[in-house]
């Protein structure tokens, strides 16, 4: 079973430029300082090619800062397992989807925040976020990382949950993308 | 508060804050004790606090919380003044920043 939220088609085709990268859990501990070098790579790797008449130095930041917010949560709530990331450049459009496993009850939860979250403004809907967090001192996470992608750097995202056996928990795909300036 | 990793420093002279390198702490729990230097800042009640990111290539989305978090203190004390320095050639600067001045809009910022 799939469900679906937000935007996770695909626009780019076979002429886009590519890159694949699976982070194994296993042997080295898959931890925090992995999302901040694998985002920095790809970001800069494809900051090199993204041709004329984009600001290069902002590219390999978006795309950094993008990565980065999504591994980030990857790390955060998967349920064991390795982590895959695909992306791809064509036409100023860069594509990136993360896939993570999680459990069952962290999807139910993330399901539930998404669909409050689609209806909303997200610009309206970060200063909100932000007045509860400075009101909760308890809260350890922000929620900001989505947020900030769809309210300061227009990107467009979207996540699909497959669940073939409820055992396994559920295989998330984070689906974002950029239109690079 | 002289705060500093291989990554990034922050450290206070008078009332200025200034931010290094690139900040991509776990969460609010790793951003507390900078927070703390921070509101010790905040408690002498200075006229103006000055925050110099003009040096912080990179805040991850649990460090901008940190800086909207630090604003809306700074907000609940009329009588002291805040300006943010950022730097035109830091994209995320451009980006996010000005959400600070969108919390409390009497807050200066300066991206030069």
């Amino acid at each position: 079973m799939v469900k679906d939220y937000g935007n996770t088609a695909t626009v780019n085709g076979a002429d886009a430029k590519r890159v694949a990268l699976r982070l194994m859990a296993e042997p080295l501990e898959l931890g925090w300082h992995h999302c901040g070098v694998t985002s920095d790579f790809i970001g800069e790797y494809f900051s090199r090619s993204c041709g004329e008449g984009i600001d290069a130095v902002d590219a390999r930041h978006s795309i950094s800062y993008m990565i980065n917010e999504i591994l980030e949560n990857a790390i955060k709530f998967r349920k064991g397992g390795d982590i895959d990331l695909t992306g791809s450049l064509e036409a100023g459009k860069f594509e990136i989807r993360i896939t993570n496993r999680i459990d069952a009850g962290t999807a139910e939860t993330f399901q539930k925040h998404l669909i409050k979250l689609l209806e909303r403004e997200p610009g309206e809907l970060l200063l909100e976020r932000i007045e509860e967090n400075a009101l909760n001192p308890d809260s350890t996470g922000s929620g900001l990382g989505i947020l900030t992608l769809m309210s300061d750097y227009e990107a467009e995202l979207g996540w699909s949950f497959a669940t073939e056996h409820a055992s396994e928990g559920v295989e998330l795909t984070t689906c974002a993308s950029l239109r690079l300036s | 508060m002289d705060i500093s990793t291989n990554d990034y420093r922050v450290w206070t002279e008078g009332s200025t804050i200034h931010y290094e390198g690139t900040m991509r702490l776990s969460g609010t729990d790793a951003y507390a004790p900078i927070l703390e230097g921070m509101n010790a800042i905040l408690a002498a009640k200075p006229d103006l606090i000055t925050l110099d990111l003009t040096s912080l290539q990179f805040l991850n989305s649990s460090g901008i919380n940190l800086l909207a978090k630090f604003t809306i203190e700074i907000r609940k004390q009329p009588d002291v003044g805040v300006r943010v320095l950022g730097s035109k050639s830091i994209p995320w600067q451009s980006k996010s920043l000005r959400n600070l001045q969108r919390l409390h809009p009497a807050l200066e910022l300066t991206i030069s």
